[in-house]
């Protein structure tokens, strides 16, 4: 089994001319957990995930503390807001370099390579480099599981 | 002889300029430096193998190698975080108080504890609580930083520096705490109303959200409640034993050694684990720096340094105790103050060979080697850590924000010091 069946082949991107402001509303339109950056050619020149737009709101230093058990009510963290000078910067400042996927990569290949990077989207590309396709972990869990015998 | 004297000393200046330019790490410097000074008193005469070996001060390494034990056997109960969430709480979300409660209960585990740990396991937790109020964690963060740097003066165990004059003077943790903590503890005083004063305009704001702070769950933090309790119990056992160990004529190391060992063989952990968090690039440095100033003995630099002191002591005691406390104060700013003070041992024991009264100068030494420490971002450990943890916030500690508050903080307690210092001066 590999991916090229089981992914998205109607990607959403976003243009690398856009803020992140633009790429906050796509996520929430569309549901999507990744956007590739195109540019003016159309080629990918890096992801947006989900998590970095967040991340803006949940800094770094979450990383620091080993667990959060102590904490039941998150406070002012709950209403932090990114300021409109951080909004209207260009989605590129958050971009990610791009980690695809070949399209004939076998899916529990690809699983565990998600696994292993903590990635739950990834870009599939094919023999050309081009964009054909996004999976993510559900995407190749369902896979997976479509393989077993039914009763 | 006179050639050992030039050399080892050529080779020690070297060791200390690397160690101090921070280019390659301090525990590799010392570790090729001693095994040079070895070498090369092998070679010419002045040094050998075994008179190396009595050269390291195993109550040193001892004390600290026990201490350490048992922080890595509390590291991961959750005691610490459980203190910083209950001070957090107690302080009901008011910056002032939020400020003196975790500020003191920082300095009182770090008086007992290590204070690189201190600090590494509740800062995060400060920053954590501060970003729940929506308010700026800096003040927090530097006065938790200075205020252990300056409580770690106050007992034996509290500070690397401490242990090492304890251990080099033969001060027992008693005298520790009549010397010592009462100077402290106005310093300390002192020092909180100062940073109060130089951080007030980020501790203006009102908070966004203080009723979050009482929905903390101090009891939550505690993972291990069960082991957090054996090992307190062994640690409270261990510092009444510091308190008569004079009496029963055994050594701090000794104690703090046997209650690590009473404590791991009560909690039984995975002892790869707990071997993994000792710090023993500390322990090799310190037992480096003690084979290099060995060398230096044996080689007669300090016996030419004692004929050189022996000029100076016609200085009023008082005045070069107040000397050493400005000089290694303002060392300790700048540089780590461990090598400084294995350094100064031996020079005030040259001191005492030319007939001074050196009770008093220890003291000096402890009150610039602490006290010196807040004045500058590489100051102490404890300063590095608060800083590269509030990198990983909206608002990092800059060298320049903590050099406008960090060196009128030094100063100011170290003038403190030096008056209490001064008026004490006979009683030491």
């Amino acid at each position: 089994m590999i991916i090229e069946g089981y992914m998205k082949k109607n990607v959403v991107s976003i243009a690398d001319t856009a803020t992140i402001a633009d790429a906050a509303l796509l996520f929430q339109k569309k549901h999507v957990g990744i956007l590739p950056v195109l540019n003016a050619q159309g080629k990918p020149i890096g992801v947006v995930r989900l998590f970095n737009l967040i991340s803006l709101e949940l800094p770094d230093f979450f990383n620091l503390v080993d667990d959060f058990d102590f904490v039941h009510d998150f406070g002012a963290i709950e209403s932090t807001i990114p300021s409109p000078e951080v909004l209207s910067q260009p989605v590129t400042s958050i971009m990610q370099p791009i980690e695809s996927i070949d399209k004939d990569c076998g899916l529990m290949r690809v699983f565990a390579i998600m696994l292993h990077d903590e990635i739950f989207d990834l870009p599939v590309i094919n023999a050309d480099g081009e964009l054909v396709g996004i999976v993510s972990r559900v995407d190749i869990g369902a896979g997976i599981l479509n393989s077993w015998p039914r009763e | 002889m006179l050639i050992a004297g030039i050399l080892s000393s050529l080779l020690f200046l070297v060791t200390l300029a690397l160690i101090f330019s921070e280019k390659i790490n301090r525990t590799i410097v010392g570790f090729v430096g001693a095994g040079l000074m070895v070498g090369m008193g092998i070679a010419l005469g002045f040094y050998s193998e075994s008179q190396a070996l009595e050269a390291v001060d195993f109550n040193t390494l001892g004390l600290l190698l026990g201490m350490m034990i048992m922080v890595a056997l509390l590291e991961p109960t959750g005691f610490f975080q459980f203190m910083a969430v209950w001070a957090g709480r107690l302080s009901k979300g008011k910056p002032v108080r939020l400020l003196v409660m975790l500020g003191t209960v920082t300095t009182i585990l770090s008086m007992f504890l290590d204070n690189v740990t201190t600090v590494v396991l509740i800062a995060p937790v400060t920053i954590l609580i501060c970003e729940i109020l929506g308010v700026n964690p800096t003040p927090y963060l530097m006065t938790e930083a200075m205020l252990s740097n300056t409580g770690g003066v106050a007992t034996l165990v509290g500070d690397p520096p401490n242990i090492i004059i304890g251990s080099a003077a033969g001060l027992s943790f008693n005298d520790f705490l009549v010397n010592s903590l009462p100077i402290v503890l106005v310093v300390w005083i002192v020092a909180l109303f100062l940073l109060r004063f130089l951080l007030r305009s980020e501790l203006a704001g009102k908070p966004k959200d203080m009723k979050a702070i009482l929905k903390l769950s101090p009891a939550d933090a505690l993972d291990d409640p069960k082991t957090a309790r054996k090992v307190l119990l062994v640690l409270g056992l261990a510092i009444v034993l510091f308190f008569i160990a004079h009496f029963l004529h055994i050594s701090p190391a000794y104690v703090a050694l046997s209650a690590a060992g009473l404590a791991l063989i009560w909690v039984r952990p995975n002892m790869k684990e707990t071997l993994e968090k000792i710090e023993w690039s500390v322990l090799i440095f310190f037992a480096a720096l003690f084979v290099m100033v060995g060398g230096l003995e044996s080689a007669g630099v300090l016996e030419s340094l004692v004929h050189l002191l022996a000029k100076a002591s016609s200085i009023p005691p008082v005045l070069f105790g107040l000397i050493i406390i400005w000089v290694v104060a303002i060392l300790s700013a700048v540089v780590d103050n461990i090598p400084i003070t294995i350094a100064m041992v031996p020079v005030i024991n040259g001191l005492g060979a030319a007939g001074m009264d050196i009770g008093p100068l220890w003291w000096a030494l402890a009150f610039g080697a602490g006290f010196g420490g807040n004045g500058s971002i590489i100051g102490s450990t404890a300063n590095i850590v608060v800083v590269s943890l509030s990198e990983k916030t909206r608002t990092p500690i800059t060298s320049a924000i903590w050099l406008k508050r960090g060196l009128p903080v030094m100063l100011t307690t170290c003038l403190v010091a030096s008056l209490l210092y001064a008026l004490a001066f006979n009683y030491f």
